[in-house]
């Protein structure tokens, strides 16, 4: 792209690279790093730039004391569930836009995607005494079902766009053979669109796992607590602010979702992407 | 929200989707697959939003059993509330720090994760990492950089000599307002990245070598054949970065709470502040009926790009 044979250009180039990549990188750096510090060598005024004596007692410390291992217990069931349902319903509905052709499919696909545009904060106003109407505040459920917000109209659209490139002879050939509608899709559709399904469970399963508004003000009880109010509560509070658990606990929480996103990202970036770029 | 922004409803309309299709008569199938996703939809999504823009015509406190309609009152009171107003300030800015932020570093880092290098694969699957991460960690990450006794980024400016004593960056105006926006930045960073690579993708590299050979330099080529190349893509971005931005919540709130005092109280941060900590409700939604007010230009501006792209 650019011509990085004059020292110059060089220069500019690799000066550029060491800015930007110094302010996307140092701070992950510097989360591995203080987590590993001990107490001693992490509150100094003049930092060390990498531990002189390794330790690992944040990350004991954080897996055994405190409730860490529940909130993360927590999380993984509410955001294992609500990608499962978010899924699922997307799955169908997908499907429902790219091989139908109904009355209204095109606007209300429209509309359901613009739904993004409204703000979490506004609906969580009528979602919470909705919730406790039907009882379901301070429960899993209830925070379960409130997810959809986040991931559906996305989720629907990415598998939109996939099973569009379904070729229509498919299911053309398998219906002239007798097969069912539901049955086409389950037996033939499916098999074939593994990787899309597996983006658009992560891709919810990410949003209900980083969540912090709605789960702090839905769920009360400290049992039923995710990790992101789970953190907020446990290493910043009022009294005292325990730097070194917070950056081990962080660690601990980030890596489920950051061992799945690496494994699947090209997929990820396509689903992303996808379209909105010509 | 979480760094996925909800931004990522990002796609036009697929070129697929008035070709094809099964044949007709299968209709009514189709509605039924799509009845489980809408009947979600319309609980958990559409409800909630025209019922919250409802309750902006009524007084609900925590004290009321019932909501008691009182018309366009509550807008009066916003009207003569400076505070509503500081928040629509605090959000302009906000928005317009983290965009123009973002804007400049995603493009550069895409310009520069476009050119091959050794390591550039490690790079580029590193530098998504931000995006990932749960924003109470990002939050804790960003407020550890800036504690104010023990944070990194007192030592380096003292060691380069900027500063003369630590600053207790979270407990002024401007200092909390730079760390937000930073922490919105770096998560940012990731998508706009992605989005100028995908673009960049499809630029045409002959068109480039011939103006090479014309004696176009590295500026101009830039200038004259990257940027404009990328237009359209930096519109989606900027539409889709305002939108987030407006919407930006979690990061803010684990960070500041909206503090120092209000310094940092965006819109998102104020309404939840008024329906869950004041628990005024009807008050809270129609600051929120405000705040979509103030989402509809982008969204507007983003659902036309979206039928275009049909």
């Amino acid at each position: 792209m650019f011509d990085l044979s004059s020292r110059q250009a060089k220069i500019v180039f690799f000066a550029a690279l060491a800015v930007i990549g110094f302010f996307l990188f140092f701070p992950l750096y510097w989360l591995v790093i203080s987590s590993l510090k001990a107490n001693a060598e992490l509150y100094r005024v003049v930092p060390t730039p990498f531990p002189t004596m390794p330790s690992l007692e944040h990350f004991v410390r954080a897996l055994t004391t405190g409730k860490l291992p529940m909130y993360l217990t927590n999380s993984l069931i509410t955001s294992t569930c609500s990608a499962s349902l978010v899924t699922l319903l997307a799955l169908y509905a997908g499907f429902s836009f790219a091989k139908y052709r109904y009355f209204g499919r095109q606007p209300v696909m429209l509309f359901m995607l613009s739904a993004q545009m409204f703000p979490f904060g506004l609906l969580l106003i009528s979602i919470y005494p909705m919730m406790s109407e039907l009882n379901l505040l301070d429960t899993r459920p209830g925070l379960i079902l409130s997810y959809i917000v986040f991931a559906l109209p996305v989720s629907t659209y990415m598998l939109y766009s996939y099973f569009s490139q379904v070729p229509d002879e498919l299911i053309d050939a398998a219906r002239a053979d007798g097969a069912s509608d539901l049955r086409i899709f389950h037996t033939i559709v499916i098999p074939i669109s593994i990787p899309p399904i597996v983006t658009v469970f992560l891709y919810s399963f990410m949003w209900s796992w980083n969540d912090l508004l709605y789960s702090m003000t839905l769920i009360v009880s400290d049992e039923k607590r995710t990790i992101g109010p789970g953190l907020l509560l446990t290493y910043l509070n009022e009294v005292n602010a325990d730097w070194g658990g917070a950056m081990a606990a962080s660690l601990v929480a980030s890596a489920p979702i950051v061992a799945a996103f690496m494994f699947l990202q090209r997929y990820f970036i396509q689903g992303v992407t996808a379209g909105a770029v010509k | 929200m979480a760094v996925i922004e909800n931004n990522v409803g990002a796609y036009p309309v697929s070129p697929h989707a008035n070709r094809g299709g099964l044949k007709a008569g299968q209709n009514r199938i189709g509605l039924l697959l799509l009845l489980p996703a809408a009947t979600g939809f319309c609980a958990i999504i559409l409800y909630p939003f025209l019922s919250a823009l409802g309750l902006s015509l009524f007084e609900y406190t925590v004290e009321m059993m019932e909501p008691r309609f009182i018309g366009l009152e509550n807008f009066a009171k916003i009207a003569a509330d400076p505070d509503v107003w500081a928040a629509f300030w605090t959000t302009a800015i906000y928005v317009v720090l983290s965009t123009t932020g973002t804007l400049i570093a995603g493009l550069g880092w895409a310009l520069i994760m476009n050119q091959p290098f050794a390591g550039r694969g490690v790079l580029r699957s590193l530098s998504l990492l931000p995006w990932v991460l749960p924003a109470t960690v990002s939050a804790f990450i960003w407020g550890w950089i800036f504690n104010s006794r023990y944070g990194v980024l007192n030592a380096f400016l003292m060691e380069l000599g900027l500063i003369d004593y630590p600053q207790a960056w979270l407990s002024t105006p401007e200092g909390a307002m730079l760390a937000v926006v930073l922490t919105k930045v770096w998560l940012s960073i990731p998508l706009f990245m992605s989005f100028f690579l995908a673009g960049l993708q499809n630029l045409d590299k002959e068109q480039i070598d011939a103006a090479r050979v014309d004696g176009a330099g590295n500026w101009a080529v830039l200038r004259d054949h990257i940027l404009p190349h990328l237009r359209p893509v930096l519109m989606i971005v900027v539409v889709l970065g305002v939108i987030g931005n407006l919407q930006q919540f979690d990061t803010i709130y684990a960070l500041t709470g909206g503090g120092p005092v209000r310094a940092t109280t965006v819109l998102s941060v104020e309404v939840y502040r008024r329906a869950f900590e004041q628990w005024d409700i009807g008050f809270a939604s129609a600051v929120g009926v405000l705040w979509v007010a103030a989402l509809l230009p982008p969204a507007f501006l983003y659902l036309r790009m979206l039928v275009k792209g049909n």
